[in-house]
């Protein structure tokens, strides 16, 4: 039983983190209505930024947001700019070529200045533990999960207790009406695809710090933020949330009880068992959004 | 008040207004009929800024706008509610239509504004909390003109105000159109339901393959034969 609790506190800090790197991709969708391919090697880029700043210049790993955040949240702003709102028929399919060619070049950049060795972040607290009780709970993960709460309550207080956040939700409901009433959408849109780029910065570093990584990691990453937004609802970005929370932690109870092997299996089994019956996904509207 | 002068426009490469002449007289109601297709709503879209004509120009009080974006159009005083339902449908009657305010930096200002709005549509503050989307489509017509109002608009464009709504709150709606009206507004209306649109209009315009084939006033457009016989099933004098 200590077992199972314990993959269930496990999934939840894990889950937290996932939920801050799906979160941009939601969001992103939910506004532009592209499937950004590029998220997981956004995120693999944020932790090489973050292993770079603290190998040649010592910097911590949580302080150096500070410089990787507001870098990766120029980088998505250009992106969308070049290369997402050229698009003007077909955007969503269009975009997944697109940001999986953006994904390639990132994946080649990252391989030509870090080669394509397994590489980890080091800190003094991403190898210690506390106690609770008969818990035993890793630094890092504590430290990831609440900077993943905090940056997701930061999100969610933009988007519902500022203007601009208003102009968001509104591009997201309606973008025809939003254009209506003033609101320049395509301001909007890049803004919030470099938000989601940002937001990965920090996804990068929380998971660099539990998981080795090379350039080539993207590729798991994506399948598994792409899941958790189908899963939680596209567009939603509190169905993003509770779906990491049940990814994260079927996996880690059913590698407890059954086995490693499975966990995946039997997530995904769920998966399906739900889409058969929501096909929109946990929060999300089988309505498309008007245009 | 609005020129509009050989104005082609589309979508992609479907052109869809092939040479739009048409002058909106200040303080009229002008009704724009004429059958599926004919490019009425593209006009809309294109005087607001969601399309860019291709060639012509459209002045609005003698400032050429065709290639002004939805958001300067707005600031010159137009103001178009479309098609579709454009409400947002997650967020309360209130949000919506203070969202009708955007441009206006003075919340103080908005608040003033959101007052009067309510006086004139009273449905914004009666369910003021409630979520757009679980309002009925008249309903939702309603709040939709109550959000046009909050910039002061001189000119509102309304994209077929009776889509999709029963006779009774048909009449509500077209209520509501003479209440924008007296309150100083010119307004330019595209409409299928012929009748009920000419009816309530000063003039009318009837366009056809994306060209204007008439205007005159509402009662010249009603009674002129080929037109009656055309589009109207007859002449409404008949009907």
């Amino acid at each position: 039983m200590e077992l199972i609790i314990d993959a269930i506190i496990t999934g939840i800090l894990t889950g937290g983190v996932y939920a801050l790197m799906a979160s941009g991709l939601t969001l992103v969708f939910g506004v532009m209505e592209i499937i950004n391919i590029a998220q997981g090697a956004f995120v693999i880029l944020g932790a090489y930024l973050s292993y770079a700043l603290a190998q040649h210049f010592h910097i911590d790993l949580f302080l150096g947001l500070l410089i990787t955040m507001p870098v990766m949240f120029v980088l998505g702003v250009l992106i969308q700019v070049l290369f997402i709102r050229p698009l003007k028929r077909d955007r969503t399919m269009l975009s997944i070529l697109v940001t999986f060619a953006v994904a390639l070049i990132i994946e080649g950049v990252l391989t030509i200045l870090f080669t394509a060795n397994i590489v980890t972040l080091k800190a003094p607290y991403i190898t210690q533990s506390f106690r609770i009780g008969n818990f035993y709970l890793s630094y890092i993960y504590v430290y990831g999960f609440l900077l993943s709460v905090v940056l997701l309550a930061g999100l969610y207080l933009l988007l519902y207790r500022t203007k601009f956040g208003q102009s968001v939700r509104a591009s997201m409901l309606n973008r025809t009406a939003a254009q209506l009433i003033g609101i320049d959408v395509e301001r909007v849109s890049a803004l919030t695809f470099g938000i989601g780029v940002a937001l990965t910065a920090a996804g990068g570093m929380a998971f660099g710090a539990t998981t080795a990584f090379n350039p080539g990691s993207s590729y798991d990453l994506i399948s598994r933020l792409l899941t958790i937004i189908v899963l939680g609802g596209m567009g939603s970005l509190s169905g993003a949330l509770i779906a990491s929370l049940g990814m994260l932690i079927i996996e880690n109870v059913t590698a407890v009880v059954w086995s490693p092997t499975w966990s995946s299996t039997v997530f995904f089994v769920l998966l399906v068992v739900i889409l058969i019956l929501r096909p929109q996904g946990l929060l999300g509207k089988l309505e498309g959004r008007k245009q | 008040m609005l020129t509009l002068h050989q104005v082609v426009a589309g979508y992609n490469d479907s052109e869809v207004l092939k040479g739009v002449d048409l002058e909106v007289a200040k303080g009229s109601i002008t009704c724009i009929v004429g059958p599926n297709g004919a490019g009425k709503s593209t006009l809309l879209h294109t005087i607001s800024g969601l399309l860019h004509p291709w060639s012509g120009d459209i002045f609005f009080e003698g400032r050429n706008i065709a290639h002004l974006n939805p958001r300067q159009i707005l600031e010159a005083g137009i103001v178009q509610v479309p098609q579709n339902h454009s409400l947002f449908t997650e967020m309360t009657v209130r949000e919506n239509v203070r969202l009708g305010g955007y441009l206006v930096k003075d919340a103080s200002k908005v608040n003033r504004t959101l007052a009067e709005v309510e006086e004139l549509f009273p449905i914004v503050r009666e369910r003021a909390n409630d979520k757009a989307g679980n309002l009925s489509g008249g309903q939702q017509r309603l709040v939709e003109f109550a959000r046009s109002l909050m910039l002061n608009p001189k000119l509102i464009l309304l994209d077929e105000p009776s889509m999709g709504l029963d006779p009774r709150t048909l009449k509500q709606v077209f209520d509501k159109v003479a209440v924008l009206h007296e309150s100083g507004r010119t307004i330019l209306l595209v409409e299928q339901n012929v009748r009920t649109g000419l009816s309530a209009s000063t003039h009318g315009v009837v366009m056809e393959s994306g060209k204007v084939r008439l205007t005159g006033t509402n009662t010249e457009i009603q009674h002129h034969p080929e037109i009656g016989r055309l589009y109207l099933g007859g002449t409404l004098a008949e009907a």
